[in-house]
């Protein structure tokens, strides 16, 4: 029974029975029931970005668990002890074999190989009887490392890196001198279980039984060698307990002890750090999703105009109308999210497979169901945030659209609490970015990046469309065309301009900061570095070194200072633990530190604070320190840190601060003792020296042939090294930011699909009114082309001054804007455009004009 | 006040109605004071040149578009001043309304198409109504098709369905045998004015056709925003 509206107060009685979700929901799966052909963009774009986050927190979480796993193998044992200079002492190696079951020692130490011809530098290792307690040394030919390393018929062995048989251009059996010691070259090292990866290797392996290092002089007091003791315990042993009561035993010791927990701390934090680019990549794939995402909403509701109208006019309120279409999106999401959970979790599996042979540890490849969480979270987060608007507008379709013809999409400002509603999303979505980041600074600066990249970017999408307005009109009625199409109402331009120039800019902003680092690398660096690093100049030394060096034709600017290494343990009094040190210089804490001192101040050394002691000071230990060390730490003149040297511990006053730029190579210390304090601690020299490219091979002779045990580090080999690291960690970068113009492009394709009935209608009318063909391609080939060339000239604007903020700013370096890079972008742009424009358009082309022109 | 005996026989009611409507060529006149009071179970037919302001006038009282000066009352209802969601419940509850190019949801069958006002009333047993509806227009046995898999009288009759099966207070016709052919057309009013007929509904409708407009009780001749000519049939 219809009920009675005609008395006073029934209107509202009737307002209260408003239909409630499950219609809407019975109505969106009637609407969703003829498939998705219409969403294959948003799934796309949203399963992309969903993927890539996934696979890269998958893969994190693998590589995390493999590094856990295998600890005790890359640590050696359960617990491993290091000191420089000079192993432990008898007292503290006497706990040990009453503590452990098992212990092994091994020694670490640069030292140069020769052969009558040639030299290299190498990280000479030698290992007891006992190596390695946790793990197995593959060699080939395979062997056991300690056959392969004992003497034989009075010569030593040795285990090498394939690399130094081809620097020496050496073979398996042939010899080689190690100071004044001889080795044949027995096996090479396939795998080292405990030496893990290092960023930089100055020099390739090279083993040796430690029963050999005595022959060949190199173990003197001071030299830069370090000494590990790893140790085994008992079974049901906590390594953790063992090293807490280990400090508690011997809380002034010099050493630093690695349980499992920290077995690679190096290793860990470049993992860490890369997840983090890299998690920084797939969200900003994921950003241009959600900008395919509103695209695709839009576009889809474009289509239900009518539908929208007909509802409202049936007596649909415009709450249920937004719940219907609320209720597809969230349901397409859910299907695009799993779609994208599915090959995230999927892609480590592939992806390990490339990458275990170079790592030293055995990834463990399985399901992370908090790694898929988080990439569900961000694709549910980005899904509403950016169908909420077109949405709330669709709301707001008048039923009297029904009555007019070429109606035109509503694009007026939703209410307010969708506004309101939205910016709450984009404000959760920041949130989740810097809560869940291992660094959050650098989770700030992404997500205040990304926020600003993307404004300018629809600002320069206005700037274009009003740009293409006021432009003169054209004479040629295919120009005319292509320009107007550019500022129509609902033009594809803002989306494209944004999807496609969120990718372009990640690429020229990753090019440009790439390439301005590298060009400080090659160009800048060499101009004001030395030639050569040397190391473990003995004290007697010094005199005959500097004269045999200087002597070389071409070789000057000698530096040479006193060096020995310690360790932070204190700042202002407070043990640097519990210390709040700014991340920039955590460095300055973690592992020893170079420490010099000296009379007089270097050449050219620049004060910031403080005063420099006089050439006979005599007093309490005095330091001058690193300015930017020093304001990290929050210290300054008058304070004092305590390093432990040598198993001592020193307090010394800072005295002065420093600005030390070490971009230059510049030969300096972070800290350096005022005399009076360190003179008579085992120490070592370190020198350094320019000299020209032709100069160099007579210095490394002079110097190979006279101080045998003086290594000498070759600035040019170490910058190709940095050189290679950085193109290398630049193209894992750019590879990974080509996901996201791949999102860019899967959302180009959408837009140009989603234009294609347009296009199509278009088309037609031209022909009717007597274009040909050829004029109708045309113009649409032209919009497309002055499309990307505005979108790749956006996208090389915004990702040069991205490029400017980091290296001017975060890097504090001087900026050089490298065209090529820039020019190179707006190509591609234009290419890509034109490309999806020309098959989009083609297709458009083909259709028979009468269907199109008779009525519904 | 409004005259409570007036406003209960009145099906329509419009006073002094004015409609303008702005656009980027400037302010347009549609609608230039509109006097108009239907009785209820009229047939009145609607007819004027293009541009006179016919389909504005039924948007007014449809309530899909607000007039610029003047009252709105239908069914005893003011709606002038209502918002758009009351408006949406007023439609649901007093008009039907038939398009001239059907206005059906393409991803519905026929029968859902018919059952969508009732459901968004609340109303239960939606589709039994609405399956009992389609057989009135001769559709029972192509309930479960599709807009796209019927001819365009098919798919008007639908449409008639669906504004009937509310059991509307007036019902709006646009030109509703303007895409259709002759016969097509003809069997289509037959069923508009049976279904009329069977349930006492007040029709409005416009329509190009002189034989269509003498079919209805009282014809309205629009022009220029105006109505110019008001004609009973004895």
């Amino acid at each position: 029974m219809k009920p009675d509206t005609t008395t006073p107060g029934a209107m509202t009685e009737i307002a209260a029975s408003l239909p409630g979700l499950s219609l809407a929901w019975r109505i969106a799966a009637r609407e969703m029931r003829v498939g998705l052909k219409g969403f294959r963009v948003f799934l796309a774009c949203l399963a992309l970005g969903v993927a890539a986050i996934a696979a890269v927190g998958s893969l994190s979480e693998s590589v995390k668990s493999g590094l856990m796993a295998d600890a005790r193998v890359l640590l050696g044992g359960d617990v491993d002890l290091r000191t420089q200079h000079q192993p432990i002492s008898a007292e503290q190696q006497a706990y040990l074999h009453a503590n452990a079951t098992r212990l092994s020692s091994t020694v670490e130490m640069k030292a140069m190989a020769q052969t009558d011809g040639a030299r290299a530098l190498v990280e000479l290792k030698g290992v007891d009887a006992y190596y390695p307690l946790t793990g197995a040394v593959q060699l080939d030919p395979p062997a056991d490392v300690q056959d392969v390393l004992a003497q034989q018929n009075g010569v030593w062995g040795a285990a090498v890196d394939a690399g130094l048989l081809s620097k020496l251009g050496l073979s398996i059996g042939d010899s080689v001198h190690v100071g004044k010691a001889t080795f044949q070259l027995r096996a090479v090292i396939q795998k080292e279980p405990d030496r893990v990866a290092s960023i930089i290797n100055f020099g390739p392996r090279l083993m040796v039984s430690t029963k050999a290092l005595p022959e060949t002089g190199l173990v003197q007091l001071g030299s830069q060698i370090r000494y590990h003791e790893r140790l085994q315990l008992t079974a049901n042993a906590d390594p953790e307990l063992f090293i807490k009561q280990l400090k508690a035993d011997f809380p002034h010791a010099g050493w630093r002890i690695h349980g499992p927990g920290n077995a690679a701390p190096g290793l860990q934090r470049f993992i860490d750090r890369l997840t983090l680019f890299l998690t920084f990549a797939g969200l900003t794939a994921l950003l241009v999703g959600g900008i395919g995402v509103l695209g695709a909403v839009r576009s889809y509701l474009e289509t239900k105009t009518s539908t929208i109208a007909t509802f409202k006019c049936l007596g649909a309120p415009a709450k249920l109308v937004f719940q219907v279409y609320l209720l597809q999106v969230l349901a397409l999401s859910l299907v695009g999210i799993l779609i994208g959970l599915t090959l995230g979790a999927a892609l480590p599996f592939i992806g390990i497979e490339l990458v275990k042979d170079h790592l030293p540890f055995v990834p463990h490849v399985a399901l992370y169901p908090f790694a898929l969480f988080k990439a569900a979270a961000f694709g549910v987060l980005v899904s509403l945030t950016f169908a909420l608007w077109p949405l709330a507008q669709a709301q707001e379709t008048p039923a009297a659209n029904l009555f007019r013809t070429n109606v035109m999409p509503v694009m007026t400002k939703p209410r307010l609490h969708y506004v309101l509603a939205v910016l709450i999303g984009v404000f959760l979505l920041g949130s989740l970015v810097v809560f869940w980041a291992e660094e959050r600074n650098f989770a700030y600066w992404f997500v205040a990046v990304s926020i600003v990249t993307v404004f300018m970017l629809h600002l320069g999408a206005l700037g274009v469309m009003k740009l293409a307005k006021h432009a003169p009109r054209p004479k040629n009625a295919v120009t005319r065309l292509a320009l107007t199409n550019l500022h129509r109402p609902g033009a594809s331009t803002p989306g494209v301009v944004q999807a496609l120039g969120v990718g372009l800019s990640v690429l020229v902003a990753v090019a440009l900061i790439q390439g301005n680092i590298a060009k400080q690398v090659k160009d800048t660096i060499p101009d004001q570095a030395p030639a050569f690093f040397f190391i473990d100049i003995q004290p007697d030394q010094v005199s005959p070194f500097d004269l045999a060096v200087s002597a070389v034709p071409g070789a000057h600017g000698l530096m040479r200072r006193p060096s020995l290494r310690g360790r932070i343990v204190e700042i202002a009094g407070v043990p640097v633990d519990e210390v709040d040190v700014d991340p920039g210089v955590r460095w300055a804490i973690r592992g020893d530190r170079a420490l010099s001192y000296a009379a007089k101040p270097a050449d050219g050394t620049e004060f910031v604070d403080g005063t420099w002691w006089p050439e006979d000071y005599a007093g309490p230990p005095l330091i001058s320190f690193d300015a930017n060390v020093a304001r990290g730490f929050g210290v300054g003149v008058g304070d004092t840190l305590t390093l432990n040297i040598l198993g001592r511990e020193i307090t010394a006053e800072i005295a002065s601060l420093r600005k030390i730029d070490w971009r230059t190579l510049r030969f300096d210390f972070a800290i350096i003792f005022a005399p009076g304090t360190l003179e008579n601690a085992p120490h070592t020299h370190i020198a350094a020296i320019k000299a020209p490219p032709q100069s160099e091979p007579e210095i490394e002779r002079v110097v190979a042939k006279s101080f045998a045990n003086v290594s000498a580090i070759r600035v040019r080999d170490a910058l190709e090294a940095a050189n290679r690291i950085i193109a290398g960690i630049g193209a894992a970068i750019t590879g990974t930011a080509s996901v996201t113009v791949l999102a860019g492009i899967i959302v180009l394709g959408g837009t140009i699909a989603a234009a294609r009935s347009r296009r199509v209608f278009d088309s037609v009318v031209f022909k009717v009114l007597g274009a040909t063909r050829r004029q109708v391609m045309g113009a649409f080939l032209l919009e497309y082309g002055l499309l990307g060339l505005f979108t790749g000239l956006v996208g090389a604007i915004v990702g040069t001054l991205i490029s400017w903020a980091v290296i001017q700013f975060i890097m504090g370096m001087t900026w050089t804007f490298l065209p090529l890079e820039a020019i190179g972008t707006v190509i591609a742009a234009i290419t890509l455009t034109m490309v999806a424009g020309f098959f989009g358009t083609w297709r458009a082309l083909g259709e028979k004009a009468s269907g199109h022109l008779r009525n519904e | 006040m409004p005259d409570t005996q007036t406003a209960l026989s009145s099906a329509i009611q419009l006073d002094d109605i004015h409609l303008r409507l702005s656009s980027d060529a400037g302010e347009v006149n549609i609608l230039r004071g509109i006097n108009l009071d239907i009785k209820r179970g009229e047939t009145i037919g609607l007819v004027g040149p293009s541009g006179s302001g016919k389909t504005s006038m039924l948007m007014v009282i449809a309530g899909l578009e607000r007039p610029t000066e003047g009252a709105v009352r239908v069914a005893g209802n003011d709606i002038t001043h209502l918002n758009e969601d009351k408006l949406a419940l007023f439609r649901r509850e007093h008009t039907g309304i038939v398009f001239q190019n059907f206005h059906l949801v393409p991803t519905m069958t026929a029968l859902e198409n018919v059952a969508l006002p009732l459901e968004f009333a609340g109303r239960a047993h939606a589709f039994e109504a609405a399956r009992e509806q389609l057989d009135a227009v001769g559709l029972g046995h192509r309930v479960e098709h599709y807009p796209g898999q019927l001819s365009g009288g098919e798919q008007q009759r639908v449409a008639l369905a669906r504004a009937f099966v509310t059991e509307p207070t007036i019902l709006l016709a646009d030109e509703p045998t303007g895409n259709l052919d002759g016969k097509t057309g003809d069997t289509v009013m037959e069923l508009l004015f049976d279904l009329h007929k069977r349930k006492g509904t007040t029709l409005l409708l416009i329509t190009h056709a002189p034989e269509l407009a003498k079919r209805c009780s009282r014809t309205l001749t629009m022009a220029d925003g105006h109505i110019v000519a008001d004609e009973s049939v004895s």
